[in-house]
This record gives C-alpha cells, sequence and structure tokens, in this order.
C-alpha cells in the first residue's frame, strides 16, 4: 500500500533565494525545471526516515530546455551556415540538460541516493505512469518512494515554471494537506477519442491532484484527471482514500 | 485489447515469472537490421566513418555512426529511425502492438538546421516523438529517460512488469539521432568524443584501448519484444534469450565523471545478480559500456574486476561502441539485442579497435576475433552521464 506522505511545490525562485540560500546554492546552476523540482524534493525529504534509500523516480520536462539552450541553437545554426563552427565552445550544464534526467541525478549527488530509481521522460501523460511506478516499487518491497517533477510553460523565452515532489511510504502516516493518512489505491485508465487539447507538463497535474485532495472531504476520492493532463489516448482517474 | 494478465488461467506460475525475447529490431551504423549489426560484429568491422556535411562545417569533430538506411535530411527522422527498428522486432516476434505495453526512450530532443529554410534553429520534441509512437500501444507506455541508460532500463523496466505478472507483453527499447553539429559540439565540449586526429574515422573510438580519447556519436535504435514464457509459449514464438535480472543505481558522485573507482556501476551489476539470484561465477560474458572515455572505461574494467573476482580472467568482456558509436539512448538496447545474439550462438563478437588494453583496464577482453565459447550467461550494462548506472542478466533459453 502506498501512502502519501509529503508534498511541496514551487513556482518562484525568488522565493527559494530568499528562504533558503542553501538551497539556492545547490540549484542555481540548472535551468528551471530542475531548479524547481529540486527544491520541492529538498523540501519533502525533511519527512524521509532515509533520504539515501528512498527509491527515486524523476519525471523529465517535457519544455527541457531554456533560453540560453536556444540561444546556442541558434549560434549553432549561423555558425554552420557559414562553416565557423570550429571555435566554438558549449557551456556544458546545456548539454547536461539535454542529455540528462538531471534533477534524478542532482538528487543522488545531494543526498547520497545510490538506491533504485526511474527516470520518465518527458511525454505527456507520463505523470500518471510515475504514479503506477510508485504504487509498483511499494508493492515490491520499497519502504518509501519519491517523485518529483519540474517542469515550464515554455522552453525558448523566459517562462512560468512548477515544480513539485511528492513522497510516499508504505507505512500510513497523516499526510499534511488534508492531516489524515491518505492511499494511493490505483491508476484505471480507458481508451478515449484523441483529445487535441493535450498540454505536455510534468508537473501541472500533479499540482492538481494534491489541491483535489486537500479540498476532498470524503473516504474515497475519484479524481478525474482533465484531459489537457493525459496522454491524449486514455482517460485517467486516480483513485485514492482517506484514512481516519 | 488488453495486456493485463488473466490470472485464472490454467498456465503454471512458474512459466509465467519467466520473461523471454521473441522479437528483436536494430538500426545502427553496420545497417538496418540486426543480422547486419552483427556479421558486422563478427567480421570486427567498425561502421563510424566521416559525415561529409559536417566537414563543411567547420566542426571540430566529423566522424559518426550514421544510420544511412534513413536520410539525414528526412524531418520525421527520429520517429523513422524508431518505428523501422520497432516494426522489425513485431516483424519477428509475429506480435501486434496493440496487445503489447510500450516501454521506450526516445532519447533526447533534436536541434537541428531547418531544411527549408537552413538558418532556422529546429526543435524536434523527444516527448512528442514517443507519444507518437506509443499511439499503437496499449499501456504502460512509459518513456524512458536516463541519459546512456535509458535502454537498458527500458528493457529492465519492461522485464520487471511482466515478470511480477503486471503485463503479459511489452516493447521496449531506444532511439537516438545525434549527429547533428548541436550535439558535437556539446560532447566535445564535454570531453566525450573523440576528436578528429587525421587517423582513419573508422578507427575513431577504441574502448579499453591505450589510445582511446572519447566515443563517436552515433544514431540508431534497438528494439525488442518481451512477454512472459507462457505466452511465447502458447504462442509458439521463436524465443531468443530469457531476461533473468536487471539492476538500477546512482552514482551519486558528479554530473560528468564517473565515480573512479566504479562504486555505482558495480552496484548495479550486483543487484542484476541478486535479482536474478545468481552469483558472478555464473557469468561467462560481459557487453560492457565501454565508451572509450578515459575515466568511464577505467572504472567499468574496475568495477567488473571487483565484481568478477578471481573468475575477472575467465570472463569475455566486448563491447560494439566501437563498431557503431554511442547512440546514447539506443545504446542498452542495441547492446541488449547483442547479448541475446550471443548467448543464442554463444559467441562473443569482439571489441572493435581495442587492439593495446591500457594500464588498469585489464580484463579479458575479446580482441580481433569473434570467440566461440559457448556463452549461455551475458552480463550487459549501461553507464549514464549523471551517474544511472543499468544493468541486465540475459541467457540462452532452455525450457
Amino acid at each position: 500500500m502506498a501512502y502519501f506522505v509529503a508534498f511541496a511545490e514551487h513556482r518562484d525562485l525568488a522565493t527559494i533565494r530568499a528562504r533558503s540560500p542553501e538551497t539556492w546554492r545547490r540549484v542555481r546552476r540548472y535551468n528551471l525545471p530542475v531548479q524547481l523540482a529540486l527544491a520541492a524534493a529538498q523540501d519533502v525529504m525533511t519527512a524521509s526516515t532515509d533520504p539515501k534509500s528512498v527509491v527515486v523516480i524523476s519525471l523529465a520536462p517535457c519544455q527541457p530546455g531554456s533560453a540560453e539552450l536556444y540561444r546556442w541553437g541558434d549560434v549553432v545554426t549561423s555558425r554552420m551556415l557559414n562553416g565557423t563552427l570550429g571555435d566554438l565552445r558549449m557551456n556544458p550544464t546545456q548539454t547536461l540538460h539535454a542529455v540528462d534526467n538531471l534533477a534524478m541525478s542532482a538528487f543522488a549527488i545531494t543526498f547520497g541516493n545510490h538506491a533504485d530509481c526511474l527516470g520518465l521522460g518527458g511525454a505527456a501523460g507520463q505523470a500518471w505512469s510515475g504514479l503506477e511506478a510508485v504504487i509498483e516499487r511499494i508493492e515490491d518491497g520499497a519502504e518509501e518512494v519519491l517523485l518529483m517533477a519540474g517542469d515550464q510553460d515554455q522552453a525558448s523565452e523566459v517562462a512560468e515554471g512548477v515544480g513539485i515532489a511528492l513522497l510516499f511510504s508504505k507505512r500510513a502516516r497523516p499526510f499534511a494537506p488534508c492531516e489524515r493518512p491518505v492511499r494511493l489505491v490505483r491508476i484505471e485508465r480507458h481508451p478515449m477519442d484523441r483529445s487535441s487539447g493535450v498540454i505536455p507538463h510534468a508537473a501541472n497535474g500533479l499540482s492538481d491532484l494534491v489541491s483535489a485532495v486537500a479540498s476532498h472531504q470524503s473516504s474515497s476520492i475519484a479524481h478525474e484527471v482533465p484531459p489537457q493532463h493525459t496522454d491524449g489516448h486514455s482517460s485517467v482517474t486516480v483513485v485514492l482514500e482517506t484514512c481516519s | 485489447m488488453t495486456n493485463h494478465r488473466n490470472f485464472a488461467s490454467q498456465v503454471h506460475e512458474a512459466d509465467r515469472r519467466r520473461v523471454v525475447i521473441t522479437g528483436m529490431g536494430s538500426l545502427s551504423a553496420l545497417g538496418a537490421t540486426t543480422r547486419e549489426l552483427w556479421d558486422g560484429l563478427l567480421a570486427n568491422r567498425a561502421g563510424i566513418r566521416t559525415v561529409s556535411r559536417l566537414v563543411a562545417s567547420g566542426i571540430v569533430v566529423t566522424t559518426g555512426g550514421e544510420v544511412e538506411a534513413v536520410p539525414h535530411n528526412q524531418i520525421d527522422r527520429d520517429f523513422e529511425i524508431a518505428d523501422r527498428a520497432i516494426r522489425h522486432a513485431l516483424r519477428e516476434s509475429d506480435r501486434n502492438p496493440a496487445e503489447c505495453g510500450f516501454i521506450w526512450s526516445t532519447g533526447l530532443d533534436t536541434f537541428q538546421a531547418g531544411l527549408d529554410d537552413p538558418a532556422a534553429f529546429v526543435h524536434r520534441s523527444a516527448g512528442q516523438c514517443f507519444s507518437a509512437l506509443a499511439s499503437r500501444f496499449v499501456e504502460p507506455q512509459r518513456m524512458i529517460a536516463a541519459a546512456c541508460a535509458s535502454g537498458t532500463q527500458a528493457v529492465g523496466e519492461a522485464f520487471r512488469l511482466i515478470r511480477k505478472g503486471r503485463i503479459e507483453a511489452c516493447v521496449a527499447g531506444g532511439s537516438s539521432v545525434m549527429l547533428t553539429p548541436f550535439y558535437l559540439i556539446g560532447f566535445a565540449g564535454l570531453q566525450a568524443v573523440a576528436p578528429d586526429n587525421g587517423g582513419p574515422p573508422s578507427a575513431a573510438c577504441a574502448p579499453f584501448d591505450r589510445r582511446r580519447k572519447g566515443f563517436a556519436l552515433a544514431d540508431g535504435a534497438g528494439a525488442l519484444v518481451l512477454e512472459s514464457l507462457a505466452s511465447a509459449r502458447d504462442r509458439g514464438a521463436n524465443i531468443f534469450a530469457e531476461v533473468l535480472g536487471f539492476g538500477m543505481s546512482q552514482d551519486a558522485f558528479d554530473l560528468n565523471r564517473p565515480c573512479e573507482d566504479g562504486a555505482g556501476a558495480e552496484l548495479c551489476m550486483r543487484r542484476a545478480l541478486k535479482d536474478a539470484e545468481l552469483d558472478a561465477t555464473d557469468i561467462d560474458a560481459v557487453n560492457a559500456h565501454a565508451t572509450a572515455t578515459y575515466l568511464g572505461d577505467l572504472a567499468e574494467a574496475t568495477a567488473l574486476r571487483r565484481l568478477l573476482g578471481s573468475n575477472w580472467q575467465r570472463v569475455h568482456v566486448s563491447g560494439v561502441k566501437g563498431a557503431i558509436g554511442h547512440a546514447m539512448a539506443a545504446a542498452g538496447a542495441i547492446e541488449a539485442i547483442v547479448s541475446a545474439r550471443t548467448v543464442q550462438t554463444g559467441i562473443v563478437p569482439p571489441t572493435v579497435n581495442l587492439i593495446d588494453p591500457d594500464e588498469g583496464c585489464e580484463l579479458n577482453h575479446v580482441m580481433g576475433d569473434a570467440r566461440d565459447v559457448n556463452a549461455r550467461t551475458v552480463l550487459s550494462v549501461s553507464f549514464g552521464m549523471g551517474g544511472q548506472n543499468a544493468a541486465l542478466l540475459l541467457r540462452r533459453f532452455s525450457s
């Protein structure tokens, strides 16, 4: 049984910088989605019994770039056209952002975490695959699982971003947003007519889910994921139970 | 159609928990089929060559492992390369995608010059490519993103889901389009790719060798159909190999370089062995990550010697990147295919371009000629930039 333990969300770098200089020092070199996801993960780890052994599931952003990376792209393209790529040197951090599930690696380094991990990519609807993987890892014996995600509205210019982190445990503990234990029961999917309104985003759907859980009063919750947060092929319902 | 198992079935539970490979498809610098890949490896041939369109750009690295079967200026090249490998695998397995899950890494977003307007910078999203590929499959549909370990993690994740009885069949693997100036410059900045040195381009990538300077970037795709043994038997499917175990770990060390003592790499290998309920003495051969980076090869060799213990001089070690380059998200999947061929045939292909193993890289390297050694159990490993490590154990199928 997978129980929600802790949740954190960040949308504002200025707040992170002001409230937690240590966190800011750790995350400032990254792009916006990674900064926000890492800051959120840092927050929820205070509720973990052993951050070194938490199983990590990290959702890569659907908009993985940054304004700086796009500027590099323009530079590469223009210099390729006039045959002057030879002496161009790119900031290695930009390459790492393009290559790696960077929040997962940076989290592991921060917490000395060598545990099992799963990196999910930046495709629409992967957040729900992440929740399914949480249930599977707990069923298979993990004590705690971290699900983290950061994303932004656009990658090519200064954008709004969201970073979230959810900590799950096999043991029931009160989940702060509703002050009761909340159990993640299952994810239900059903084929739907292909939706054209999908807005790929790693974190927004999970943020909405937690808001729905916090405002719900009944013991059984069936959260129907809005079509824009799905993969466009299947409807998704997240089934949860609150315990007294 | 559903991919979830019917638990009322009369098939023995022991069979349900065994996972086998029944289809494989690959595109690489050695060709557009798995046969061409395998034959090229056995012949100790490298598919890495000078990429003419890069020469004109003035870039410092002009060699790579290009998939020539799909034109470089095809705008949906990322989709096409993946789709061809997937179709090959499904055809070989005689499987319908509507009865399979899909766990795949489309790797990295593609950044390239526009075709109609070369001055335009074109960004193709790896996520959108995944969604387009996934639309033919049933759940689960998971896009894996674990850097160079992605392909191996995709196969391992599919293996776990089938072994635990959560699904019946799955297409797993990965694909990458890397041979663009954007990535060549980026990886050159990380000192990970071998620079042009005036030598033959086919010798650019020399894993574990004293002369190694890094890898050659490559395009490619590798697709595997995994299913339960019960399902394969019910269908009368041809079985290439059995997957026995999988392990993941994180270095938690550095974003750019591996832990020099190979501790993170060793940990994922030990987890795979534990998962398979095997001992290191059961391993006949290793399909190494073997990127030809100075520190990466040293760390890997150190980790393997420690894992294999006093047995390390008996276990045959080879890697494919000297022949086809480093296809990032596809690499682990292609290497799982090569490992499956190895256990099927018993033959370990050579590490192309390995002539003079470096100090610290001592292993029982397969050099020059393939070895027909009746290899039955192979460990296939991938170590991602950022420190994500993955290991798979494959064994010759025996009923």
